[in-house]
């Protein structure tokens, strides 16, 4: 099968998208440069009035994709870094995520914020985030969040598609992967886990650039421990249901998630591990997450950002 | 701008009505029939009325907390009714419930609005992308206070609609008071009209009071923006009879508003005014006045009615629902 980069294949789902559906437009500081090659070029097929490119304002930049997919468009907002959607909270999380409710659930706003997370490029506390949390604690809201190629591209087209607001996360770290990408139409469905590797003696459920250290990780043990990892691929809706089944089978479980820990998805995961399946857990559940402080520049965040040996000692533990 | 007698009378009513229901919301306030919070329009009804009731029915309004946008919503055509309902928290509210206040009516293009203050702006500028996609050449009205220009969302919302040239019109509503706080601590300038040339915007000010004023500089502004001429601003210098919100003290820097500063501020009643000019034009006579007043009493009353027939939602199911679109 053909391979795509996963930059380049957000890229090709947005111009698939924008060729299938006049009405979604791309906004964001720069789209039509595009700062992660993202967003290159689509101005040359699209023009400047569907990639439409702002001044340094992300509150108007969310404020333009509330209202217009209000109005039957399709908005993607580029913010570039997810930490940028602090700036833009109020319209990312107070108006997007609860409009239709609090107007009586008629309206649709079906729109879609991207933006690329995590660390390991020693870029600082403003530029280094992954606020899954963040997104997954404000109910209205859709969260996808992709570790390949195949799924960068065929959950945003489903983002694109989907009739509610839906926060899409990429991880730097990722943009230079290679893979498997189909050459047709295809989508990657929310709210269906992927089990990216089948394994027996533990489940490892890992989000984003994790599950790129966690298939790592389950390799190197292969000859020791048969180890599942599984990829929940979206946090809202989240598909329980895989990582439960896979769990009546290992009994074991860690958590790897590169949000800060204290309050997180591993944090919310656990929860919902005791209320749903208790009686599956064969040892107190780990999680390997950032550690409860800001994310530092320099080689500093090597101490705050999980790390491939915290996912073998995290492994090592519940195995014991 | 020439108003016909039809327009001049709509004028009224519509303020009319405002003031009656504003005056009921307060009522069922004190009654316990309406839930949450109330922040009557008392004294700055103009604006509102006068910058809606000539809008297309397909032009695209942000409506002002005043009043939780009464005048706006009763400009644009909106039955107050099941906006009422809301407030009074009913299954049959416009938001079957779920809303409390910031109703939509979507056939009317008026979607809702938000809690937070100076959040108008950069959902106004989404709404004029659209309508300038949309190319039937809709406009949007934003309407906000002196207070939610303070707001950093006002300048990136400004700034957008300035340089793309998007059919929005900001429409200040100046009552010189942003809950507790004079807007001469709060802004440099006396005029907030004084933003507009920073964005390359024409500005202009008007008497907020004065209904027909404010009309004819929303419409002038209006008919710009259809041309593609884009953005304008309009300061309305406005008052506040009351108290910010029912409950609230009316207080300015921690002491009580000057008694004698109010008693100025109502003799400029923007329907009182609108009354005598429409009297002495002989477009109204007295007993069109008191038909008029008998009308909107009747209005309330069936609204009431209507409220009070009106079951509270108890199927949390809807939560649902409502949270996510299929």
């Amino acid at each position: 099968m053909r391979e795509l980069l996963y930059g380049q294949a957000i890229n090709e789902a947005l111009a698939e998208e924008m060729t299938r559906d006049e009405k979604v437009f791309l906004i964001g500081e720069g789209v039509q440069t595009g700062t992660f090659g993202t967003t290159t070029g689509l101005v040359n097929r699209f023009g400047p009035e569907r990639i439409m490119d702002t001044p340094l304002s992300e509150t108007a930049i969310a404020g333009v994709a509330v209202g217009a997919s209000m109005m039957g468009y399709r908005p993607v907002a580029d913010l570039m870094f997810a930490d940028f959607m602090y700036v833009c909270a109020d319209e990312i999380f107070l108006k997007a995520a609860q409009w239709r409710l609090i107007q009586g659930g008629t309206q649709q706003l079906p729109c879609v914020f991207m933006a690329n997370v995590g660390g390991y490029r020693k870029l600082g506390n403003e530029h280094s985030r992954c606020p899954s949390s963040l997104v997954m604690h404000h109910p209205g809201l859709k969260l996808a969040m992709p570790s390949n190629p195949y799924d960068a591209k065929g959950l945003l087209k489903s983002a694109i598609r989907d009739n509610n607001p839906v926060v899409y996360l990429f991880h730097k770290g990722l943009l230079a992967l290679q893979g498997e990408v189909p050459e047709e139409d295809y989508t990657v469905p929310f709210g269906v886990a992927d089990v990216k590797r089948e394994g027996t003696d533990v489940t490892v459920v890992a989000t984003s650039f994790m599950v790129f250290w966690a298939l790592a990780a389950a390799e190197g043990l292969k000859d020791k421990v048969s180890v599942e990892v599984i990829d929940p691929r979206t946090l809202e809706p989240l598909d329980l249901e895989t990582i439960i089944r896979s769990l009546s089978k290992t009994n074991r479980l860690v958590i790897v998630d590169e949000d800060t820990s204290r309050c997180g998805f591993a944090a919310e995961l656990i929860a919902l591990v005791n209320e749903h399946a208790f009686d599956e857990l064969d040892a107190p559940i780990q999680r390997v997450c950032s550690a409860n402080y800001p994310i530092p520049g320099g080689i500093m965040e090597k101490f705050v950002l999980p790390q491939p040996e915290q996912i073998f000692a995290a492994i090592d533990k519940v195995i014991a | 701008m020439e108003f016909s007698q039809e327009d001049s009378i709509k004028l009224y009513v519509n303020l009319g009505r405002t003031r009656a229901f504003d005056q009921a919301a307060v009522r069922w306030m004190a009654e316990g029939k309406l839930l949450s919070f109330y922040h009557p329009a008392f004294g700055g009804e103009a604006p509102g009325v006068g910058g809606t009731t000539f809008l297309r029915k397909d032009d695209v309004i942000y409506p002002h907390h005043r009043g939780h946008g009464l005048p706006h919503l009763i400009g644009k055509g909106a039955d107050p009714k099941i906006y009422m309902a809301e407030h009074c928290g009913r299954a049959q509210g416009a938001a079957h419930g779920l809303g409390g206040v910031h109703s939509e009516y979507p056939e009317l293009g008026i979607y809702g609005g938000g809690g937070t203050i100076g959040s108008c702006f950069p959902v106004s500028v989404g709404w004029g992308v659209a309508a300038r996609k949309n190319g039937r050449g809709q406009v949007v009205v934003c309407f906000f206070g002196d207070g939610g220009s303070n707001r950093g969302t006002f300048h990136e919302a400004a700034n957008m609609a300035a340089v793309w040239k998007l059919p929005v019109i900001w429409v200040c509503e100046n009552n010189g008071l942003a809950q507790y706080v004079p807007i001469e601590s709060a802004y440099p300038l006396k005029d907030l009209v004084s933003l507009a040339p920073g964005y390359d915007m024409p500005g202009v000010v008007v008497d907020g009071q004065d209904v027909f004023a404010v009309a004819e500089a929303v419409m002038t502004a209006v008919d710009k923006a259809r041309e593609g001429f884009g953005p304008s601003f309009i300061e309305c210098k406005t008052a506040r009879f009351g108290s910010h919100g029912v409950g609230n003290p009316d207080s300015v820097h921690g002491q009580p508003r000057d008694p004698s500063e109010i008693e100025n501020l109502k003799c400029k009643d923007p329907i009182l005014i609108c009354r005598e000019r429409l009297l002495e034009q002989g477009i109204l006579t007295p007993e069109d006045v008191e038909r008029i007043d008998q009308e909107m009493k009747e209005e309330i009353a069936e609204t009431e009615q209507f409220i009070n027939a009106c079951p509270f939602p108890d199927d949390p199911s809807i939560l649902d629902r409502a949270l996510y679109a299929d």
